[in-house]
């Protein structure tokens, strides 16, 4: 966005600098985002990203710097103080009730009140304005857990919109969504930049930055590097900018030959996810699950795992039919999930990296009574290094990790317990370029070794790069099966909009 | 330790401030119970008065030891405790002549262990909330006992194991022998053991354990049986030693256990502890108790400043987290 005046500064943050034990997390990071643009923020894993961030929202002290809003200086930053003065936070993760209507997630915290009652009427009103604003048809009086994830994102939205911000931070907002639902997201965000909101716009999908941004600011290793003109920058510049080096190959793929059937699954259903359901995966192969998000996917993984049971059909592992009913039978027989919701189901945030990394196979590496902890610890240190796990201190409770580190420490669990079919539910998400590539390059030697991966993805590149053949579900029934000779973005999109069905 | 190569802009090696802050707590704070004793009475650092001390507080810290496994593990408290002591004391004594004390105490132990498992089912595997679950088998069972012996006292025969239990050994009491013994066995059970690790998991992201194969709803249970056993152990214990048990013997004692492995630094949001911290957490409040008492304070004081104490301490964790990012 160019406009012929001088653009107002909305925010201005300088020379924050802030550690935490053992690690310096921003160093000297000068910020500068103008009313009415979208500024991205990109960086590898643990580039300090977040941290940013999270020091805007007033939850973090810096160790030292400033931060002025609208040409005023913060003083006593506190997360109210932050929200009173127009800063709004959306991340990755949702913060609703699923269990209040989305007018009341809308004024949670403030809700209207006339004498000591909640007006209701005002609450609905405010929301539908907030809502009709955003340009969406979603009822105000739905409950929230009613709404799929792409209109619940759009009520966390609106949830900020409604306080009136004039600073938006989006955090990974696209990670969890699809291609439809992105698009919705950028209309949304280009009419609140047009009505001179400035948004900062973090993201590892480098073309969603190009699309969206107006300039772009690279963080690496803490520090500042480079604030650019999206126009004057390619994704490649950009890359090379966060990791300081070149980066060539970034969708490597072995040569493998097939193997023997590792996975069969036939007739597969759950009422209301999936229907008659048939898929296999054999050894040395890579597996996509494609689909839009709510097609069911992510139930057939979980299904698969024993977390929600099969209603109907059959699985078949290696041979063998197998009745599995939880995950603990599913890691007996050999079968691993990296699940979508990593803070939910995939991470314990105050255990170590080690004792995360060594959960499914503790068992296996004690003796009658006790862990061999010297035994954990070399195993441990050589997984951390295989997989780039930064910084590399795996005596750190996880949770302190970036995003990309946690995920790649719940993947890297997986790996230990040497399944036989590893399933992988959005397995690059929130991870950076680079480890992007570390994953794919381990993906591809696990398959390498013997094993079967089944891998769900919502980004297309990644999975038409990745896999073998790829299986696309519709509305919870397989619309194609599709080589990886005729895999191309469109055809993948054809049949998971149902524009195509299964031959 | 094992410190690996740091990386390029690693500044120390040291942990969070909450982990130092409970790390070295503990002895400083330890050090200075004793100093202010010491100070404020001629008998308090005598091998007499410590002894006693220690001996007094064993048997509830037994039940501490087991209480550790609960909270580690996200199951909050067992409010039970008070019955569990009251059925290992009264079947003990009450079956006595029949079976002879060394069975009747066996079938005190089991008789808690089994309210030990009632609550590990109800809380473990019918997923039903620890404090509802254990507050209604806690009565339950107390009503129970109290049914068994109307209301009354119990009184013990002479036996060689309560002689024994009365007894030392090198000088130092048979009770504060159990609770080293149980110390020891159960210090590396949480900090050592798959049990252990599976204890921290499921009280740190009990979905997430769930979906890395740990058995959830043994490890959760598991505690609870722990602690009812734990608990039967000191009310075999008390009765052998008073030579006598009345249904109201275990009253309190559920607090007191809280209260140390509180002070110990495990976390009540589970996820986080050791017994070994709990150990030092059971030193601190015999210790406390003891100088309200040679301080001259009424006893009753003993409730208030423990509680201070106890709110202190889960304020400062509830800070340290919020610090960390995990709100
Ligand atoms: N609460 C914390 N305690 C200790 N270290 C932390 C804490 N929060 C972040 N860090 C560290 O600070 C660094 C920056 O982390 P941050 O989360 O800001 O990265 P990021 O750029 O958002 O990465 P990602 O793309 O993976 O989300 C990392 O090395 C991380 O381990
Ligand atoms: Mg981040």
């Amino acid at each position: 966005m160019t406009t012929e005046s001088t653009p107002a500064v909305a925010l201005r943050m300088t020379g924050i600098t802030k550690s935490f034990p053992g690690v310096m997390a921003l160093q000297d990071v000068d910020l500068e985002i103008n009313e009415g643009e979208v500024h991205a923020i990109v960086g590898e894993n643990g580039a300090g990203k977040s941290t940013l961030m999270k020091i805007l929202a007033g939850f973090y002290q810096p160790d030292k710097g400033e931060i002025e809003v609208g040409g005023r200086k913060a003083i006593h930053w506190t997360p109210r103080e932050a929200r009173s003065r127009g800063i709004g936070m959306i991340y990755q993760e949702l913060n609703l009730v699923p269990d209040l209507s989305v007018a009341e997630n809308i004024s949670l915290g403030a809700m209207p009140t006339r004498g000591p009652f909640v007006d209701y009427r005002a609450m609905n009103a405010k929301a539908d304005a907030v809502l009709r604003e955003l340009d969406t048809d979603i009822d105000p009086g739905t409950r929230l857990g009613d709404l799929s994830i792409s209109q619940q994102q759009l009520v966390e939205i609106a949830k900020v919109v409604a306080r009136q911000p004039n600073v938006v931070v989006f955090d990974e907002p696209t990670s969890s969504l699809g291609d439809k639902e992105t698009r919705v997201l950028f209309d949304v965000i280009t009419k609140m930049r047009d009505r001179g909101i400035a948004i900062i716009y973090i993201s590892h999908r480098l073309q969603e930055v190009m699309e969206i941004g107006d300039r772009v600011t690279v963080l690496r290793d803490g520090r500042h590097i480079e604030t650019r003109d999206v126009a004057g920058i390619t994704p490649d510049e950009m890359v090379s900018l966060m990791v300081g080096r070149d980066l060539n190959e970034m969708f490597p793929k072995f040569d493998l030959g097939l193997g023997e059937q590792v996975l069969a699954i036939e007739g597969a259903s759950r009422a209301g996810q999936f229907d008659n359901v048939t898929l296999d995966v054999r050894k040395h192969e890579i597996v996509g699950l494609a689909g839009l998000v709510g097609s069911g996917r992510t139930e057939v993984a979980r299904a698969l795992f024993g977390l929600d049971p099969l209603e109907e059909g059959t699985i078949t592992l290696a041979g063998k039919v197998l009745k599995i009913r939880s995950p603990r039978q599913a890691v007996a027989a050999g079968i691993a999930l990296v699940p979508e919701d990593r803070k939910g189901q995939g991470i314990i945030p105050g255990l170590s990296v080690r004792e995360n990394f060594t959960l499914p196979v503790i068992t296996r590496i004690t003796n009658a009574l006790l862990i061999f902890l010297g035994k954990e610890r070399k195993i441990v240190t050589e997984l951390a290094d295989r997989l780039k796990v930064n910084p590399p201190q795996v005596e750190r409770p996880l949770n302190v990790f970036s995003g990309g580190n946690q995920q790649k420490v719940v993947l890297g669990k997986w790996l230990l317990s040497e399944p036989k079919l590893l399933i992988l539910d959005e397995p690059t998400r929130g991870v950076d370029v680079g480890a992007k590539a570390d994953i794919h390059h381990i993906i591809g030697e696990f398959a390498q070794d013997g094993g079967g991966v089944l891998m769900i993805s919502s980004e297309l590149p990644e999975l038409l790069a990745v896999c073998d053949r790829i299986f696309v579900l519709h509305e919870g029934v397989i619309a194609a099966e599709i080589s990886r000779a005729d895999a191309t973005e469109e055809s993948v999109m054809r049949a998971a909009t149902g524009q195509e069905v299964a031959a | 330790m094992n410190q690996l190569v740091a990386p390029a802009r690693s500044l120390d090696k040291s942990t969070t401030p909450g982990a130092l802050f409970s790390t070295l707590s503990i002895p400083i704070a330890i050090l200075v119970l004793v100093v202010i004793g010491s100070v404020a009475s001629p008998s308090f650092l005598t091998v007499n008065n410590l002894t006693n001390v220690l001996n007094a507080n064993s048997a509830v810290g037994l039940i501490a030891l087991g209480m550790t496994f609960v909270m580690v593990s996200g199951g909050l408290a067992d409010l039970s405790v008070p019955a569990n002591v009251a059925m290992g004391a009264l079947v003990t004594l009450g079956a006595q002549e029949s079976m002879g004390t060394g069975l009747a105490a066996l079938m005190g132990l089991l008789v808690a262990s089994m309210g030990g498992v009632v609550n590990g089912i109800l809380i473990g595997y019918l997923r039903i909330n620890p404090i509802i679950a254990t507050l209604g088998t806690g009565s339950v069972l107390l009503g129970l006992s109290q049914l068994l012996v109307g209301g009354g006292i119990v009184y013990a025969q002479p036996s060689a194991l309560s002689t024994f239990v009365k007894s030392s050994i090198l000088g130092i009491p048979v009770f504060i022998w159990i609770f080293i013994f149980v110390a020891l066995i159960l210090h590396p059970l949480l900090a050592r053991t798959s049990f252990g690790r599976w204890s921290l998991a499921v009280g740190g992201n009990y979905q997430a354990a769930q979906a890395s194969a740990v058995p959830v709803r043994f490890t959760k249970a598991a505690a609870f049986a722990m602690t009812g056993f734990l608990a039967g152990l000191c009310g075999v214990l008390l009765a052998l030693s008073n030579g006598q048990a009345r249904p109201i013997i275990g009253t309190g004692y559920e607090f007191v256990a809280i209260t140390a492995v509180v002070i110990g630094g495990t976390s009540v949001f589970g996820g986080n502890g050791s017994v070994l911290r709990t150990v030092g957490g059971v030193l601190i409040t015999a210790l406390i108790g003891n100088l309200i008492i040679l301080l001259g304070f009424p006893s009753q004081a003993t409730g208030l400043i423990t509680g201070a104490i106890v709110l202190g301490a889960v304020g400062i964790d509830a800070y340290f987290r919020r610090k960390a990012g995990r709100l």
